[in-house]
């Protein structure tokens, strides 16, 4: 049932062809490149040429950041923020999406009014960070958490997976006597794993990488996450290449070694500090595509 | 005829009980709903009201909202800064470039996606594409800066050993290539997820046109025009609109990222975005009332150009937002 091909299939193809490897091979290859520096010798990193393999294996470069206690705390808060963020996201968003995915919910229009107008119109940065100036969140953990437990975009996305639910399943356990705690909890949220693997999956990518926040509202250096204090090592980094460059020959290869050390240092960081979001989302991936598309149809 | 419609009325009144008895019978799903209602109120409409301190002249110390009323005169300030054109175009121009290459190239990608016919290949591209989005601006900037580096870049080293160009070139360094690369990296990080939504739009399809147009002896390229794009048109309209309305945001994570927090004096000519101006404005010289008027311009702005754009689409007959 093959047509023949036609001259257009031929160029379709090696279009499609090249863009694929292009893809690919340019998304990929930084990481296994940083990951190739990572692993490699400090000293070794400085002649250039590393791929996507280390030429002198180590792992010095890990033992070396496992040794700083500032990595640690931060890798502390980032995981800390993450999991309260996600449960607490997930509650808040969830109920909030179940009880507007519920036609008798008295006061349902109005409600889903309030929550889709700041969708398309907002306050900015000022007045929000007067806001939590007054709130006295600034310099506070709390910060992390509480202005992130309502996200309207995954709230939308969690109704629209609700409204999907037989009804009759509600209506059963009402009868029954059941609250609306027991229908959301013990049947609602079972039958909606697709749905809330997404949103966690969301939500904890969004608590992992904030770098804003911290930037903005935190001025206290113990209550710095990974993002933030990776970024300070990278312009400590670049610090040091200008000391390099500015040196006397001598002064200047010892230099060269103690950047290329920062650099290996960097990478380093940053694979240790991307490395649960990598293992976790391919896991995840046929949810996202899913909730995805739930979102999409409901629009 | 009275009497029967009063009676309808009394029957539905009695299915109906009133308000307090139907709040009382669900208490526990008004509790269910009620902490995400207020913390929308606190988070997002506060500071809709704290936009009033852009017709005031905050003083340090002030509570937000109660400073003296000055009118539009922080609005005459704003039109006589000659460094608010320069955000303006900056904005402009990098959002132009992402609604425009940024918006097609994911459609591009998910069609030639949906070519592939090897179930394996087609997963493991699309896995690899995903990675980038959920990896932080901070690491994205970083590893593009040191993949485009002029020492040592893998980018430019292969530039230069296939003779494309004689000295590398400084992506980073040159004010002339920073909306390109805003451009670059944005497509770098979001192709693969944003390509997602069109994949799924596609699965929907009927997969007996295709093969009612190999009978009719139709090309691949044409069946990918009149039937692939044809099922997802629905979608790049909706999501077309809804970026319109985004055109005076530009992502305040990557700018900062790519100048290095605004560090590289040399990109401010073509770096410096509204976000960043009232960012540095506000919170960097604490002129307060000043960018909280540049806000609003803004939000205003990118509102107008939302309902534009679905008005635009709705008189076109096609599938507006609301």
């Amino acid at each position: 049932m093959k047509a023949k091909k036609v001259a257009s299939d031929y160029i379709l193809i090696i279009l499609l062809v090249v863009v694929m490897v292009v893809v690919f091979v340019a998304t990929l290859y930084p990481f296994l490149n940083s990951l190739a520096i990572s692993l490699n010798q400090a000293n070794d990193t400085t002649l250039g040429g590393i791929t996507v393999y280390p030429r002198k294996f180590t792992l010095e470069n890990y033992r070396n950041i496992m040794k700083n206690s500032t990595i640690w705390r931060a890798y502390g808060i980032t995981f800390a923020r993450t999991i309260l963020g996600t449960a607490g996201g997930l509650l808040v968003t969830g109920s909030l999406a179940f009880a507007l995915s519920r036609k008798n919910y008295i006061g349902r229009k109005f409600y889903t009014m309030i929550c889709l107008i700041p969708m398309y119109f907002g306050g900015g940065l000022i007045p929000t960070y007067f806001l939590i100036r007054t709130l006295g969140l600034t310099n506070t953990f709390l910060v992390y958490i509480i202005p992130f437990l309502v996200n309207i975009w995954n709230m939308i996305l969690m109704r629209s997976y609700f409204q999907t639910v037989p009804d009759a399943l509600e209506e059963s356990a009402r009868i029954d006597g059941a609250s609306y705690f027991t229908v959301l909890f013990r049947i609602y949220w079972p039958v909606s794993t697709p749905i809330i693997a997404t949103i966690s999956l969301y939500f904890a990518v969004q608590h992992w990488n904030d770098w804003y926040t911290t930037f903005v509202y935190i001025r206290n250096p113990n209550l710095r996450p990974m993002t933030n204090v990776l970024l300070s090592i990278i312009n400590e980094a670049k610090f040091a290449e200008q000391m390099a460059s500015m040196g006397v020959t001598d002064i200047g290869n010892a230099m060269m070694g103690k950047q290329t050390n920062v650099r290996s240092i960097t990478m380093a960081t940053m694979i240790v500090s991307i490395l649960p979001i990598i293992i976790i989302y391919p896991f995840l991936q046929r949810f996202f595509i899913k909730g995805i598309m739930i979102g999409s149809i409901k629009g | 005829m009275k009497r029967a419609l009063a009676e309808t009325v009394n029957q539905s009144s009695l299915k109906k009980p009133g308000l307090w008895p139907r709040l009382r019978d669900q208490w526990d799903l008004q509790l269910l709903g009620l902490p995400g209602i207020i913390l929308i109120l606190i988070f997002s409409y506060l500071p809709m009201y704290g936009l009033i301190m852009s017709f005031q002249e905050y003083r340090m110390g002030d509570f937000p909202g109660m400073s003296q009323w000055v009118g539009l005169k922080q609005f005459q300030y704003l039109l006589k800064d000659p460094s608010l054109f320069t955000a303006v175009r900056n904005t402009l121009v990098i959002s132009v470039l992402k609604l425009t290459i940024g918006f097609v190239c994911p459609i591009i990608f998910a069609v030639f996606l949906n070519e592939i016919h090897r179930p394996q290949v087609k997963k493991t591209v699309q896995t690899v594409s995903y990675l980038p989005h959920f990896i932080s601006w901070t690491v994205c900037a970083m590893l593009m800066m040191d993949f485009l580096s002029v020492d040592n870049g893998a980018f430019n080293e292969f530039l230069v050993k296939a003779h494309i160009v004689d000295a590398p070139i400084p992506f980073f360094q040159n004010s002339k290539y920073f909306w390109g690369m805003a451009l670059f990296t944005d497509i770098w990080k979001e192709l693969g997820w944003n390509s997602i939504i069109y994949i799924s739009a596609m699965a929907g399809v009927d997969a007996e046109m295709y093969e009612a147009a190999d009978i009719d002896g139709a090309t691949r390229v044409q069946k990918i025009w009149y039937i692939t794009v044809k099922a997802i048109k629905p979608t790049i309209i909706l999501l077309f609109i809804m970026s319109v309305g985004g055109i005076l945001n530009t992502n305040f994570d990557q700018i900062m990222m790519l100048t290095k927090n605004m560090g590289n004096a040399m990109l401010k000519e073509t770096a410096d975005v509204i976000d960043t101006y009232i960012y540095r404005y506000g919170l960097g010289q604490f002129r307060v009332s000043f960018a909280t008027a540049a806000g609003l311009v803004k939000a205003v702005i990118n509102f107008a150009l939302l309902l534009g754009a679905n008005k635009i689409a709705d008189v076109a007959g096609e599938n507006a937002l609301f």
